[in-house]
């Protein structure tokens, strides 16, 4: 079902509310947050699309480390690239909303972390990871060898089943007991 | 637990305890007779030692008490002191059951040498005894949640620290301590009596009116009876540290940041059984070594530090904002209403601390 930029029908939002964790004053604070990035033409039309670019100038994503990411995992485009529906969106910060459950968050962000989109979280997946937090210019990225001690870490914490990647209930496992993970993995407007 | 006093060439071991709760082992040693053992040998985490040593120091004959020999092998989830004995002896680092053979044979040669504790005050509650560190900020946080999942002898990095970092936080309040003279860096003195001419020493808890907002478990410190005439406080007497609501003496340091990352004291070298914090220490070298972050350091900085760290090399790295300095002395005043505070790798009361050293007063097994 499609939204146009100029107004959100009270069916709309309460079927908004339904399927998300969001409430009514998120929903619509969202609404007018997502149309302010849609050009004049565009306001006009349903069902818009705005590309990657453009959803990264939010503040509240601009900083982020993982922005690409997390536009690439809720992005429902058929091109892939990264592009978000108002409905997309929603998805986005419902899962990363206060009210999210612990077992959403771990999903996402194990989705988030799979750069290679292949449901495991291998060397490559972490290293890119380790990479987004310490950014990718030559003077604060990790030397190979502290990379490949911190990884070596991270599977000897995280990998169980010692087969060199970490799966989800793996992951899940290691972040349901970090009690601060909750509340870094949130995005609220 | 202890070996029976005879024939010092065959000692026996003779009565072994089994902890059950949370200040069993501190109330047993308080009430034990130990003019019957050679030592007591703690099989388990930093935990249990940290009660004997309270515990020791809570006695009327505590300065003969705290002289007790103490052994440890490493058996629970925290292992620092374990892993810093093996690390005086000079050999390559080992873990989990490795780590248990090492301390095994340590043991077993018997050679003791004395160990720094530090008097630590909290804002309300008695003064305790610490023998391993003092953190707040990150590397607290970090503690806390690796006790929960860590196996044994695994390391400290998790997927979950790596999203911490991501939300990267800075921790206010003011730092203050007072540094070794250089004079003294050779021959720091003995643990001794107060000189009288001083203010008096402060020995038990201040009011404070700053509030604790963290919902962590926190250790109960054994409540106090209260404080009547006839009860002799027991310990030595703090003759560096005046009470927080009074002006710090002119030779101590206040650090002019007030944001900070983390805030670490060490009295061992090793922090746990894979992050060598301080590898220059010794069990009797009478300082405290005092690490400070600054807030602004990037991740990645901050994230080489203790990739570093896991090794002693961090103190090498070329970071702006690690600050390292030797003190006897310290005071922490956190502005930020949350946070974690802990003692010995244990969640304390979050508020203002005053900490000072006390050279060689306990008995350690080192080997």
């Amino acid at each position: 079902m499609g939204t146009t930029a100029s107004q959100l029908g009270k069916d709309m939002l309460s079927e908004y509310q339904e399927l998300t964790f969001l409430t009514k004053q998120e929903i619509l604070l969202a609404h007018k947050r997502f149309t302010e990035l849609l050009t004049k033409d565009e306001k006009d039309l349903p069902n818009n699309r705005v590309p990657m670019e453009r959803i990264l100038t939010l503040p509240e994503l601009k900083s982020n480390p993982f922005r690409k990411r997390i536009c690439n995992v809720f992005s429902t485009s058929e091109y892939k690239d990264g592009g978000l529906t108002f409905e997309d969106f929603l998805d986005l910060l419902s899962a990363f909303s206060d009210s999210a459950t612990l077992e959403i968050k771990s999903h996402y962000a194990f989705r988030i972390f799979d750069f290679d989109d292949d449901g495991t979280l291998d060397c490559g997946d972490l290293e890119k990871l380790v990479n987004c937090l310490t950014g990718e210019t030559d003077d604060t990225r990790l030397t190979p060898e502290e990379m490949r001690q911190l990884i070596n870490n991270i599977l000897e914490e995280s990998d169980i089943d010692k087969d060199g990647t970490v799966n989800l209930s793996e992951f899940q496992h290691v972040i349901s007991r970090s009690p601060d993970f909750v509340s870094s993995f949130k995005i609220v407007l | 637990m202890g070996g029976r006093r005879g024939s010092r060439q065959h000692p026996r071991l003779v009565n072994c305890r089994t902890i059950q709760r949370q200040n069993h082992a501190r109330e047993l040693v308080k009430e034990a007779d130990l003019s019957q053992w050679d030592a007591l040998v703690i099989m388990s985490g930093d935990g249990l030692l940290y009660e004997v040593i309270n515990g020791l120091l809570d006695r009327p004959d505590w300065e003969e008490a705290v002289r007790t020999p103490l052994g440890i092998l490493p058996g629970g989830s925290g292992n620092a002191l374990a892993a810093s004995i093996h690390h005086y002896s000079g050999a390559p680092p080992v873990f989990s059951e490795e780590l248990l053979l090492s301390c095994g044979f340590l043991l077993c040669q018997r050679l003791v040498t004395r160990m720094d504790l530090v008097s630590v005050h909290l804002s309300s509650s008695p003064r305790l005894f610490s023998f391993l560190s003092l953190a707040w900020g990150f590397v607290a946080d970090v503690d806390i949640e690796s006790e929960k999942y860590r196996h044994a002898g695994a390391a400290r990095f998790t997927i979950g620290t790596l999203v911490r970092l991501a939300s990267l936080r800075v921790y206010r309040g003011t730092l203050s301590y007072l540094p070794v003279a250089e004079e003294e860096e050779d021959n720091p003195p003995l643990h001794h009596q107060a000189p009288p001419s001083r203010d008096p020493p402060c020995q038990n808890s201040f009011h404070n009116s700053c509030h604790s907002n963290n919902s962590l478990k926190v250790r109960k410190a054994e409540s106090t009876p209260s404080r009547s005439t006839t009860k002799a406080p027991s310990g030595p007497l703090d003759s560096l540290l005046l009470p927080l609501d009074q002006p710090l003496p002119v030779d101590w340091v206040v650090v002019p940041e007030e944001d900070f990352v983390l805030v670490l004291a060490m009295y061992q070298s090793n922090l746990a059984e894979d992050l060598l914090a301080s590898p220059d220490s010794t069990p009797d070298d009478g300082f405290i070594q005092l690490f400070y972050v600054t807030g602004g350091i990037s991740r990645a900085a901050l994230l080489k530090l203790f990739l570093a760290m896991e090794k002693g090399l961090h103190l090498a790295s070329s970071c702006q904002h690690l600050v390292h300095a030797k003190v006897r002395a310290l005071r922490l005043e956190p502005s930020s209403p949350k946070g974690v505070i802990t003692v010995d790798g244990e969640v304390v009361e979050y508020g203002p601390l005053q900490a000072e050293v006390h050279r060689g007063l306990a008995r350690l097994i080192t080997g």
